[in-house]
């Protein structure tokens, strides 16, 4: 029996090997596409499950009421943690963690790298195994370094390194320290990697011992394991008393200057957000949340591929189902039962189903790497195949079996045996299915486009957008070199400043966008401003740094080395000009604490310091050439922008040669910063393209069905003198009506998503009706351009032979 | 074996009633070779169609061997045909994707017959109507003859007790078609029972009765005594 059918199957998909090629290519493709779309999705959502006490593991941050409203801190003071730890019950373990570049020197050798500095239960709370050397607790003595393998392997070359010594430079502290264990690599979807891990402690003492006991500077994370029984809710309400101790200043002035408090009542909460999450983290009013708006859109992009090539199938196999009629009606009255019908259609469904999966899956594995790097991803297979994920990707695909395949065997196996036989099948019926299947079709095609016009202008908008700095012409790198920093831009201006071609340097302790380190920070600073609590992002600048990266003055002046009080003041934007509501900003004093005051000297124009996410923030300049000089900003002039690239780049290995060279025009640092976006229009871009192709298919195989159904009407047209090209508009016309019905459907949908996405940006393109009607209008050509081979060639036929074939 | 009491069916054309078959009754005996004839139009096929309970009737009684089709559920009436009978049609319907041997084997596996069963009785029957030599054949490479053979070579497969013909004839030449009958006459003289439609004399000579039909309606009915 399921030899007879497997039989009939392969003879009958040979037989329509036009169709069944086309069928199995459109799957295949939508297979291989939707393989790799939900691999990066699932991989999106598999970050940090690898930790063993994933479910118990918590970031610790806190919702601070602000009179502009409820704003998420995660930095923590120093005795933070501690305190917690000590006065909230709860709390089964918990460790602080701050995560910067050092520099690691061993020999001659000196790398960048990522140090993690933690508390001794950092590695007893996530699942970092050490696979050789101490495993309990690898930082056990303040001396001891764990490193990863990797950075094992690249410090020493191998990983046989229990005992040895290394140096590591931070924030200008030199100390040694005895590796004690290497660690295993971490994952790749683990949100927190580090290189090497160290106590805590062993940070600079700007960072560290300065701060001990103050509750005041925030600077690193907390994460906390509960105790078991104890739920994340009433942890964090049983955190009020420790906030009232703790922070009763910060509320008593966040009460003054009218701020609203939360529904509890307070004006700070401390919070727990599951570090399960925490890839896919984002404050709403001050609250973290998930946001898995990107990986589900990537599983549904990937589910609308296959619905496409689905209703193509569906389309395709209950059109060909005229010619099997007889067949039909001939079983039936062999004593084929309906579900033995069904089965055997089905059986055929699925034979496609599965040479189309295996295909895909090839195409799949082999555009892996490029799409990798498309992506921007880390997925694997192997990182996301648990046996869950497996077992529903079985599931799903036999749900789609059964409904894209079941369905034409179900509509097959219900005929009457009578009208089967008489090879008569009433199409007005199926035909809606098919226009509604195919008007859904262009409707997502439509939508897709739309999106990744609106995407891509969007991208161009921000991209080319005036940024209120100068970004072409300006190169900056990290300097992360052994010497110390300002020594450093000494030997760099020594070197570079007569150079043709180079027009100013300066430095700061913050990069503009993001560099070539990937590393980049934000430092806020708050004080009492005439009896309110003023806050303002804060950035050290050595001298000519507006001068060097274009601000443009409005008010006063900049520093200047004229002025020996200049280290003493400070240049402010016009948004934190309006902060202090000052009628003439250069009579603003700031007082920090009661010995310590700046004056404001000027007041720059208001400049995008931030990601384009951001509406621009209230900045404080400060001058400080001791302390800012972590990035060095070099001015170069357009002419032969290229050449000064490498001088520069010749300086800086002249000066470190040790030293990886990180230069950037920051015009690329600003593109860096776009990466989300990026990948989003890639992703829309893309799933544009397969919807539209697949849909192309599609429309291909009906358009052959058509013409061949209506070959003899085509031919009596002809005969009674219609041209080529009525016939071509009569048999155009059908296709471009549900075209015009998709655009009808789509654009308004397109419109709500766009305009929904793009609230998120305070800077964006206005939406506008042409970008959906071209849209509409390509789908619509494709559409046409896909059909004309078809109906042309009709049209053409001499109708004598059409009418004969009768 | 059969028997139609007063069987009336229609369709309904611009709210008025056209009758397909107007108050029939009919008695078929075990054995009997019976000949239906008429016009295009009168009803052979529809009434062919309700006794192989391909279709439906809208008013009348018929019984098939002692049971009641106008009451028995669908799946009890696919049974009883399944069982039971044979079809014979003009076109032949053989399956093209399908050779000979497959053709007659298909009724077998709506069965469910063991597999080397399968084998004996497709083995037989192929033998019987000397058409071993064909059995790979897809039916596109038989003549006309010979696919109407190999159709009712499937029809008798399951050894029906009765054989429906509609036209079977009807696209074969003369010689070819006097072959069938000669076949039909054999069938009968071996104990089955057939009805057969068709519009020609000759063939209908063959048949122990004749039924003359006109729009839906028996006019005369001649028997032969055998």
């Amino acid at each position: 029996m399921n030899k007879n059918y497997l039989k009939i199957a392969f003879r009958n998909l040979w037989k329509n090997l036009t169709f069944t090629s086309l069928n199995i290519l459109g799957l295949t493709i939508a297979f291989g596409v939707a393989i790799l779309l939900s691999t990066y999705a699932l991989f999106q959502l598999s970050y940090d499950e690898f930790h063993e006490n994933k479910d118990s593991i918590y970031q610790v941050y806190s919702t601070d009421q602000l009179p502009d409203g409820p704003e998420g801190d995660v930095s923590k003071s120093i005795p933070f943690a501690g305190a917690l730890q000590e006065e909230v019950p709860g709390v089964e373990k918990i460790t602080r963690f701050n995560g910067r570049g050092v520099l690691v020197l061993n020999g001659d050798k000196q790398l960048t790298m990522t140090a993690a500095y933690v508390d001794p239960d950092f590695f007893s709370i996530f699942s970092f195994p050490a696979i050789k050397g101490e495993k309990n607790n690898p930082i056990g003595k303040k001396s001891s370094v764990a490193i990863s393998e990797a950075a094992a392997n690249k410090i020493f070359g191998h990983t046989d390194v229990l005992g040895e010594s290394i140096r590591v430079i931070t924030e200008g502290k030199e100390s040694p320290f005895t590796v004690s264990a290497i660690i295993e690599d971490m994952p790749d979807q683990s949100s927190i990697k580090f290189d090497l891990a160290l106590d805590f402690t062993n940070q600079s003492d700007f960072s560290y011992a300065d701060n001990i006991g103050d509750w005041d500077k925030e600077n690193h994370e907390v994460y906390m394991q509960l105790a078991k029984g104890v739920t994340p809710q009433q942890f964090e309400k049983s955190t009020e008393a420790f906030t009232v101790a703790h922070y009763a200043d910060d509320m008593a002035a966040a009460k003054r200057d009218g701020a609203q408090p939360n529904a509890e009542g307070n004006y700070i909460q401390i919070r727990l957000f599951p570090v399960a999450d925490i890839s896919l983290a984002e404050f709403k009013n001050g609250i973290a949340t998930a946001n898995k708006t990107m990986p589900f859109l990537v599983l549904g992009i990937s589910f609308l591929i296959i619905f496409i090539a689905s209703v193509n199938f569906i389309n395709m196999s209950i059109a060909k189902s005229t010619q099997r009629l007889r067949e039909i009606g001939m079983r039936k009255t062999l004593g084929a039962g309906k579900s033995q019908l069904f089965f055997q259609f089905w059986g055929e469904s699925i034979l496609v189903f599965i040479i189309s999966v295996a295909l895909g899956m090839l195409i799949a594995l082999a555009l892996m790497d490029p799409f990798k790097t498309l992506f921007n991803t880390q997925a694997t297979f192997s990182s996301i195949a648990t046996p869950e994920i497996l077992t529903g990707f079985i599931f799903v695909l036999l749900l789609i079996t059964l409904i894209a395949g079941g369905y034409p065997a179900l509509l097959l196996s219900k005929l009457g045996t009578i009208q089967a036989l008489k090879g008569k099948l009433k199409l007005s019926g199926k035909n809606r299915v098919r226009d509604f299947l195919m008007v859904l079709q262009f409707g997502i095609a439509i939508l897709l486009i739309s999106g990744t016009f609106v995407l891509h202008n969007q991208l161009e908008f921000m991209r080319t957008k005036d940024l209120g700095f100068n970004k072409e012409q300006v190169v900056a790198f990290a300097l992360n070199g052994k010497q110390n920093d300002t020594r450093t831009m000494q030997l760099l201006r020594d070197e570079l400043e007569d150079k043709p071609g180079i027009l100013q340097i300066t430095a700061a302790n913050n990069i503009l966008g993001l560099g070539k380190d990937g590393s980049r920070s934000t430092s806020v600073l708050g004080f009492e401003y005439k009896g309110r609590n003023v806050y303002t992002n804060m950035l050290f600048v050595d001298y000519d740094y507006s001068e060097t990266i274009g601000l443009e003055v409005i008010q006063g002046r900049s520093f200047d080395r004229k002025y020996a009080t200049d280290s003493l003041s400070v240049v402010i934007n016009e948004a934190m000009a309006r902060t202090i509501q000052e009628e003439n900003p250069l009579n603003a004093r700031i007082y920090l604490d009661d010995s310590l005051s700046f004056s404001v000297i000027g007041v720059v124009k208001d400049y995008n310091f931030q990601d384009l996410d951001n509406t621009i923030e209230p900045i404080t300049l400060f001058l400080n050439p001791e302390r800012s000089t972590r990035y060095a900003y070099v001015k170069v002039s357009p002419k032969n922008a290229t050449t000064s690239f490498e001088k520069i780049r010749a300086a800086w290995n002249k000066i470190e040669p040790n030293a990886e060279f990180t230069g950037s025009f920051l015009d690329e640092n600003i593109d860096r910063t776009l990466k989300r976006e990026r990948t989003m229009t890639t992703i829309i871009s893309s799933g544009a393209i397969i919807a539209i192709v697949l849909s192309c298919i599609g429309l291909f195989a009906i358009s052959l069905l058509i013409v061949a159904q209506r070959r003899k009407e085509i031919g009596i047209r002809k005969v009674v003198g219609a041209s080529v090209s009525t016939i071509t508009l009569m048999l155009t016309k059908d296709f471009l009506k549900l075209v015009g019905i998709s655009f009808l459907i789509a654009a308004p949908v397109a419109w709500w998503l766009m305009s929904k996405w793009l609230q998120e940006y305070p800077y964006k393109i206005e939406l506008n009706i042409w970008i959906f009607i071209a849209a509409g209008v390509l789908s619509a050509v494709i559409a046409v351009l896909t059909i004309s081979f078809k109906t042309i060639k009709a049209a053409l036929q001499n109708p004598v032979k059409s009418l004969k074939t009768e | 074996m059969l028997e139609l009491n007063h069987i009336y069916k229609w369709v309904k054309a611009g709210g008025r009633r056209i009758f397909l078959l107007n108050d029939l009754s009919l008695k078929v005996e075990s054995g009997e070779f019976i000949s239906i004839m008429g016009p295009s139009g009168s009803g052979k096929s529809t009434l062919l169609n309700v006794i192989g309970m391909l279709d439906d009737f809208n008013e009348g009684e018929y019984y098939f061997l002692e049971e009641p089709v106008h009451t028995i559920k669908e799946k009890q009436r696919a049974n009883l045909y399944k069982e039971n009978i044979g079809f014979v049609f003009q076109a032949y319907h053989l399956i093209d994707e399908l050779t000979v041997y497959e053709n007659i084997e298909t009724p077998l596996l709506y069965k469910n017959v063991k597999s080397s069963e399968r084998k004996a009785l497709v083995a037989d029957i192929l033998d019987r109507f000397n058409i071993v030599g064909k059995k790979d054949l897809f039916p596109a490479q038989l003549s006309g003859g010979q696919q109407q053979l190999v159709g009712i070579a499937r029809a008798l497969i399951t050894k029906p007790k009765l054989i429906l013909a509609d036209e079977p004839t009807g696209n074969l030449n003369s010689k070819q078609g006097e072959e069938i009958m000669e076949l039909f006459k054999e069938l009968n003289e071996e104990g089955v029972t057939i009805i057969q439609a068709t519009h020609s004399e000759n063939n209908a000579e063959y048949g122990s009765r004749i039924i003359h039909l006109l729009d839906g309606s028996m006019v005369r009915e001649k028997s032969e005594t055998i």
